[in-house]
């Protein structure tokens, strides 16, 4: 007997595996370069993994970033801007 | 395998032993309650590989049931009544999750007004929830039930929990020869734990996560899928039980039959009343009335084609000790849409313990071969010419 008709609820944790959540975004973290210490408080505290970190400075993965600003409020150096989406 | 006088319950513990459950969240509740004590008991006595999680409700009681279970061990708990109702939630959280836990409902009345006695509604009131629902009628098969549950619920075309009802009281309490299996004999018939995944922090996965509307509707149909898949896995290991552990009852079928073959007219019941009705008959036999018991084991899966084939051509009373307000008694429901085109006499009786035995069988019986349709309340009183006690305020 086929088993096909047997499905489980769970999932494995995996990029987009909750699909693209950048467009939940009303206000997105700019990252001021100039003004980042490459500390990596934002990726630490990211609870999306969307900190990317390139040459020693961060950048944003905008297509998963919900916007939810943590980044900004944890920024020691406050490298980080809210914007508005619109 | 050895000869025993126990109870229900004391039945239920040894057969909670014999299966090596590995853990059991469990919080007391009338009638069942001498099955956590039995197994503490045990546990004392150094005989118990079980850990016995105390609880503080019956929420937590299947929370934690669920969590051992999800972590890839065998788990199982009990309650009735109100403790049932409370656990409600997380019931459905468990069919749905499809990891196999095991459960014993020792069914008793729901409050108000308070009750302690016997009755089906509470068991009766999940037959939605996506569980394997069984019903014994002895403390025997309260037992053989228990054992079988572990293999049919961890079963890869099944993957489903299972519940087992005992009526509270006249199963749960009454003892009765049972005959018990040794540890090499379920050993032999108990295969290891199996389950479509398993709480590992070395490989993470989400659990009863988000999903979408179309893969949400998916899962349910593949639980509706899996019980009917059951149903052959359920004769198999009833089979395979009596081949390997206890080799008395009536596991190669999910319903029973009794007396039925030159029947005009079917009795369907289920729960230990049954074998009053079956002594009923009897004694109607005898008086050349032609009639049979059809008795209702699994409740989930719903033995349709067996309903059909065995009840199609007579004319059929349905006794529930239950009730759907509204609507009647969920057995005669049951019945009823299996079998369209059959005249159909529901009756609604022995709620809240009222005690209905061999002779209020035949006098409803007799009552019915008179007028074989409808839904009626009977109360003993037309069988025994004693008075209820009233509550005061009632004229």
């Amino acid at each position: 007997m086929s088993l096909n008709y047997q499905l489980f609820p769970i999932s494995k944790p995996a990029k987009g595996a909750g699909g693209k959540t950048g467009n939940w975004r009303i206000v997105r973290p700019l990252v001021h370069e100039d003004k980042c210490v490459g500390c990596k408080a934002c990726y630490i505290w990211c609870p999306e993994g969307t900190i990317i970190i390139k040459d020693g400075k961060v950048a944003v993965d905008y297509e998963y970033c919900k916007g939810c600003g943590i980044c900004s409020n944890v920024c020691p150096a406050k490298a980080i801007e809210m914007v508005s989406e619109s | 395998m050895m000869e025993k006088v126990i109870s229900g319950n004391d039945a239920v513990a040894l057969a909670v032993k014999l299966s090596r459950v590995k853990v059991t969240g469990i919080y007391p509740i009338t009638p069942q309650t001498y099955i956590i004590e039995s197994l503490s008991e045990m546990k004392d006595r150094g005989e118990l590989e079980t850990e016995i999680i105390r609880v503080e409700s019956e929420h937590s009681a299947m929370a934690a049931t669920f969590g051992a279970a999800a972590a890839g061990v065998r788990a199982y708990t009990a309650t009735a009544s109100q403790g049932l109702l409370y656990m409600h939630e997380m019931v459905w959280w468990v069919a749905g999750s499809r990891i196999p836990v095991v459960m014993t409902v020792g069914t008793r009345a729901v409050g108000p007004p308070w009750n302690i006695w016997n009755e089906h509604t509470d068991f009766m009131s999940e037959r939605d929830s996506g569980w394997i629902m069984a019903f014994a009628s002895t403390p025997q098969e309260a037992m053989d039930l228990t054992i079988m549950a572990f293999r049919i619920t961890e079963d890869e075309r099944v993957f489903l929990p299972m519940m087992i009802g005992m009526d509270g009281f006249i199963l749960s309490h009454t003892k009765t020869r049972v005959y018990v299996p040794s540890q090499e004999e379920v050993d032999s018939y108990l295969p290891p734990r199996r389950q479509p995944y398993v709480l590992d922090p070395e490989d993470p996965i989400a659990m009863g996560n988000m999903f979408s509307p179309e893969d949400y509707m998916k899962l349910r149909e593949s639980i509706h899928r899996a019980q009917i898949a059951s149903k052959e896995v359920i004769v198999e290991a009833g089979k395979e039980y009596m081949k390997r552990v206890v080799p008395i009852g009536s596991y190669s079928t999910l319903n029973e039959s009794y007396k039925l073959e030159d029947a005009d007219y079917a009795v369907v019941i289920m729960g230990a009343w049954s074998l009053d009705a079956m002594q009923a008959v009897d004694e109607l036999r005898k008086e050349g009335l032609k009639v049979g018991v059809y008795r209702v084991r699994f409740v989930r899966p719903w033995a349709e084609e067996e309903v059909v084939k065995a009840l199609s051509d007579k004319s059929v009373l349905v006794l529930d000790r239950s009730v759907s307000f509204g609507r009647g008694g969920q057995l005669y429901t049951e019945v009823k849409a299996s079998l369209p085109d059959t005249d159909i006499k529901g009756v609604i009786t022995g709620l809240g313990g009222v005690s209905i035995g061999k002779n209020e069988m035949k006098v409803i019986i007799r009552k019915f071969v008179e007028k074989p349709q409808g839904i009626e309340w009977f109360y003993p009183e037309e069988a025994r010419k004693i008075e209820l006690r009233s509550p005061r305020y009632i004229k």
